[in-house]
């Protein structure tokens, strides 16, 4: 097995066993990057020259005897909205096109305690907003598991980075679906964490009530590694939920025996696709008949849930994003005669077409006589799809659903139709919008050989069990070579 | 036109910066007059990613003032965002205080001096909330361009809104004054008018006297004054009823207060209101007080500028405006009521020591009365020696500077200076013998009806003790003398 | 019922420039995220939106400086005098 296949738990053991250096290891990866990232385009920022150095910092501490922390050493890729100090953050937005942050995100500073090597910024949709990835201002990435597909979004260039070989881990972020969405189009796993485990800072808003950062990776336990080393409050980020974090990966391998999984029906309703139902039905039998109890539940206000969504991430956006003015960081228009025509033109050329769309609805959904009506039913809908997932969680340990609707789509085939591509985050944002952890794991293969995800969800704070299920999972299907 | 046929209506808002460490969302320095863009950070410049925290010590210093202007506190709130571009907010919106601000429904008891008289009445308070400052924009005339400054960006701000319960300039100009010394004694805001740390908005409406409906108001923008505010008002007010007068109407705008040329121009109208398309701040969570917190700050609010102008005109009989100045100074009040604790001085003279020499000292060196060796005690005993005739007025300046920067006992000083007035007649008589034998044609003069020879006189008698000498007495001998001859 | 849509005011609320070509497209899109929006219930809830059981930890009141003047400015389109440029403004 290639370096670059193994899992961070796999090649976390043989780092400290001294089996292979994390020159080796980093050299690796960049291998892999150099083989194939002309063809799936995850990157869009490579940092070779540090990473090495990085790597053999590690070595030299490992050399010395000094305690390291089990990441030490992995190459980690982090999606591009995240900033990273002294390296471009551009959220592929023609907008922050050149922006350098003087300062880190949290999470990298986290990461950066733990010794991990960071190999670049990975590609997404413009400011995170879109389910392909399609909407970067700089590359298209590509679906590893068929290229002429899109690798889902807006973390496409984590998961395909990870499920390609050219990051040994990822972290993407998730406002609606975006890191579980990717993950189940690149056959990967990811994690969206509870609303407020995981620092803020540092993360380039999109809706600040419901983006999160998570992992992405190749098995369950990897995810539960990087969790456990991002994870955490932060007096920098008020949102931030004070209290004590274990390490994730000691709640692995509890079995599953007692637990009740509920089946949301309106999950598989209308719209999903019937490989995609049977895959995670299938995903439910296994379960049933291992010890768990499956039965059906509903959040009759899932059908709401799109819309709501779509009001509250967009009316944040159109304030978070109005700071992409001109003055004090990114584009500024070459040729303007006023502030207001520079205002204007900065913004149109620096922002693509979706962003422009959601910016758009989220200033209208706002506006004089139009708040009480969407913005405001929207965050009251939002309390009641909150209080269904806790009656729910009263009754269900976790709650299973498919990741999407359907597969990975061909590239270009949902961009001229907003509320199709929309339509694909139905499973997703609901999460998100009642802010609980919910994990994307490959559940088998479509027809056409694409990967198929299913949706773990489970209530505030409960990804112990959500990974523990996950991990049982993963083994069960046998899904890792055990 | 008559404008004694109409009544002001004017209502005030009022942004005072908060004196803290820090500043509202960020841990930069809350600190004015520094060199350009030294005291900001990524958050303050609204760089992407970042979030902001909330300063506790905000939350206190509103909760105080609220509190001081008896209003309802509530513990639950919650802070939005008001969306706008302007070049010195960073972010695009300022994070303020929408539908629950901290405080809301109370009242001042203002002091209003109007025609000789003085008058209290209660403005209603409306609301009291907390907010960010933003940045500033410079400009220079050799230069086509805007610079910005973001150090302002972040500095806490509370907003005070009155009820529109004014019905003068003077009304308006008694309420501004104090605010701005409630904030002093509460020791929450430098309140540097120059500084720009106190800010004020005003809305003027006029209507016949006996309508009860409001008239449409107009706000004035840019007033950095409070006889700015009033020239502002007066000038406002009396546009409006020349309008009126000649059968127009008033139309809701924003107007700018020019206070060079004395007028105001008009900004915006109403139809072009900005729709600043508030929403709760999803980066900052919900506001909970508890209750023992919020009462422990009431229990910490000392008595307050207007109450106790008030009280030292009743208790001490003191003029209103001796009181007031007193008053403006917590460390003068408290200096004025210990020593009148004494009761063996007159409050009178111990306010006259206190708004002459001490303010003059106070003025000339920049120091607090806190920086001398004066205690009030001392002032006390020093008033109550010249009132009972012990040292002479003058002998009492000598002392005064002695202790002020010594740690000295007055009768010590007294005597070591011998400073002692003599008041004894057999002591006196022979100086005043004296006198009178080489001045006797000032005497005549005096019997002459030349009133101010007798000054005169007495001058040459404290000349004559140097100093020592009672003048009162020596004069009462003096006219014993010319009455015997 | 059809609701119009002001892209042009709203386009100048949010500071942007929309292309007289591009602007239909944008209207149909948005009528058609609106009407998505439409369906939503009725939700009797006169309150105010907040959360009291979610309450915010404070940051104590200490100050720090961290940050350079030039490192601050260092991504800034135009600077001068330790300041950012923009078109002149008078209010």
């Amino acid at each position: 097995m290639k370096l670059y296949e193994m899992t961070a738990s796999e090649l976390s053991g043989q780092l400290k066993e001294k089996k292979i250096s994390a020159r080796e290891l980093t050299e690796a990866v960049f291998a892999r990057i150099d083989e194939t990232e002309s063809d799936i385009g995850a990157y869009i920022t490579l940092n070779r020259e540090t990473a090495l150095k990085q790597a053999d910092a590690v070595d030299q501490k490992r050399a010395a005897g000094e305690p390291l922390s089990p990441l030490a050493g992995i190459p980690v890729g982090i999606k591009d909205n995240i900033c990273t100090k002294g390296m471009l953050t551009t959220c592929a937005s023609r907008m922050l096109e050149n922006f350098v942050p003087p300062y880190n995100a949290t999470v990298m500073d986290k990461l950066a305690a733990d010794d991990i090597v960071i190999t670049g910024k990975l590609n997404m949709d413009e400011f995170a907003m879109g389910s392909s990835t399609e909407t970067s201002y700089f590359k298209q990435t590509k679906n590893p598991a068929d290229l002429t597909r899109v690798p889902g979004g807006s973390s496409g260039g984590s998961a395909a980075a990870v499920a390609a070989g050219e990051a040994v881990l990822a972290l993407g972020s998730d406002t609606g679906g975006s890191i579980r969405q990717p993950s189940s189009f690149c056959g990967v796993v990811g994690l969206k964490p509870t609303y407020g485990s995981v620092s803020r800072y540092g993360l380039v808003a999109f809706a600040s009530s419901l983006d999160q950062i998570g992992p992405i990776g190749k098995s369950v336990r990897d995810v539960a590694m990087l969790y456990s080393a991002i994870c955490g409050p932060d007096k920098m980020d008020a949102t931030s939920v004070r209290k004590i974090y274990p390490d994730f990966t000691r709640s692995l391998g509890k079995g599953i025996s007692g637990l009740k999984l509920g089946l949301p029906k309106e999950y598989f309703g209308l719209g999903i696709d019937s490989e995609t139902k049977n895959a995670v039905l299938a995903a439910a039998k296994l379960f049933e008949q291992n010890g768990a109890v499956v039965k059906e539940v509903s959040l009759p206000s899932t059908d709401y849930a799109l819309s709501a969504y779509y009001i509250i991430a967009s009316a944040e956006a159109s304030s978070n994003l109005a700071r992409f003015d001109g003055v004090k960081y990114g584009y500024r228009t070459p040729q303007y005669e006023n502030l207001t025509e520079m205002y204007e033109k900065t913004r149109s050329e620096g922002f693509g077409t979706e962003v422009k769309r959601r910016i758009l609805l989220g200033t209208f959904v706002l506006s004089s006589g139009y708040y009480d009506a969407y913005y405001k039913r929207a965050k009251l809908l939002q309390k009641r799809i909150a209080a269904e997932f806790a009656s729910a969680f009263a009754d269900c340990d976790l709650l299973l659903t498919p990741t999407t609707p359907g597969t990975a789509f061909k590239l270009g085939e949902n961009t001229d139709d907003p509320l199709k591509m929309y339509a694909g985050d139905i499973c997703t944002v609901t999460v998100n919008i009642a802010g609980l952890p919910a994990l994307s794991i490959p559940c088998g293969t479509d027809s056409k050989g694409l990967p198929v995800g299913m949706q773990l969800i489970g209530a505030k704070f409960s990804e112990e069990q959500l990974l523990n299920a996950a991990d049982w999972y993963e083994s069960a299907a046998g899904l890792r070579a055990e | 036109m008559d404008y004694k046929d109409y009544e002001v209506i004017v209502g005030l808002e009022v942004h005072a910066e908060l004196s803290t460490e820090s500043k509202i969302y960020c841990s930069c320095r809350n600190k004015f007059g520094v060199e350009v863009n030294t005291e900001c950070c990524p958050i303050c410049m609204g760089m992407p990613g970042t979030l902001p925290t909330l300063n506790q010590k905000v939350v206190e210093y509103a909760v105080k003032m609220g509190h001081a202007l008896n209003c309802t506190i509530h513990n639950v709130c919650k802070q939005d965002r008001k969306n706008y571009f302007y070049p010195d907010l960073p972010k695009a919106y300022q994070i303020s205080q929408f539908d629950i601000p901290l405080c809301e429904h109370g009242y001042l008891d203002v002091l209003v001096e109007e025609d000789g008289t003085v008058r209290e009445k209660r403005i209603g308070i409306t609301r009291i909330h907390i907010e960010e400052d933003a940045g500033k924009l410079l400009h220079d005339e050799s230069f086509a361009g805007s610079l910005v400054d973001f150090n302002r960006c972040g500095v806490p701000l509370i907003e005070i809104v009155s009820e529109p319960d004014m019905r003068s300039s003077a009304e308006a100009k008694a309420y501004l004054e104090t605010i701005k010394s409630v904030l002093q004694y509460l020791d929450i805001s430098d309140c540097k008018m120059q500084e720009g740390s106190i800010r004020c908005d005003v809305n003027v409406s006029v209507r016949k006297k006996g309508e009860t409906k409001f008239g449409t108001r107009c706000e004035m923008k840019n007033v950095n004054t409070f006889s700015g505010a009033m020239r502002a008002i007066d000038f406002e007010a009396q546009r409006q009823i020349a309008v009126l007068e000649q059968g127009g109407i008033i139309e809701q705008e924003t107007r700018r207060w020019d206070d060079a040329k004395g007028e105001s121009i008009p900004l915006r109208s109403k139809e072009d209101a900005q729709d600043y398309r508030y929403f709760p701040e999803p980066d900052l969570l919900t506001i909970v007080l508890d209750d023992a917190y919020v009462e422990n700050l009431k229990r910490q609010i000392p008595e307050l500028p207007n109450k106790k102008t008030a009280r030292f005109m009743k208790e001490y009989g003191l003029t209103y405006g001796d009181a007031l100045l007193l008053v403006e100074s917590p460390e003068k009040s408290v200096l004025f009521e210990q020593a009148a604790a004494s009761k063996k001085a007159s409050p009178k003279g111990i306010c006259n020591w206190i708004l002459g020499d001490i303010t003059r000292v106070m003025n000339e060196t920049g120091k607090t009365i806190a920086d001398t060796k004066l205690t009030p005690e001392k002032l006390a005993y020093l008033v109550e020696c010249i009132e009972s005739g012990k040292i002479s007025n003058t002998s009492g300046k000598v002392v005064f500077e002695i202790i002020l920067n010594e740690d000295k006992n007055i009768d010590e000083i007294i005597k070591e200076k011998n400073l002692a007035q003599i008041s004894d007649a057999s002591a006196l008589n022979a100086i005043v013998e004296e006198v009178i034998k080489n001045n006797q044609k000032s005497i005549d003069d005096y019997r002459g009806g030349k009133t101010n020879a007798l000054g005169f006189l007495v001058g040459q008698c404290m000349k004559a003790s140097k100093g020592q000498g009672n003048p009162a007495k020596m004069k009462e001998l003096l006219l014993e003398y010319i009455d015997k001859q | 019922m059809e609701m119009e849509i002001d892209i042009k005011r709203l386009a100048k609320l949010a500071r942007l420039k929309i292309d007289e070509s591009r602007m239909a497209g944008f209207e149909k899109d948005m009528k058609g995220i609106v009407a998505m929006v439409e369906h939503l219930p009725e939700i009797s809830d006169s309150g105010a939106l907040i959360d009291p059981s979610a309450p915010m930890e404070l940051r104590e009141d200490v100050s720090e400086s961290k940050y350079r003047r030039d490192e601050l400015l260092k991504n800034a389109p135009q600077t001068q005098a330790g300041c950012v440029v923009v078109p002149r403004v008078v209010e």
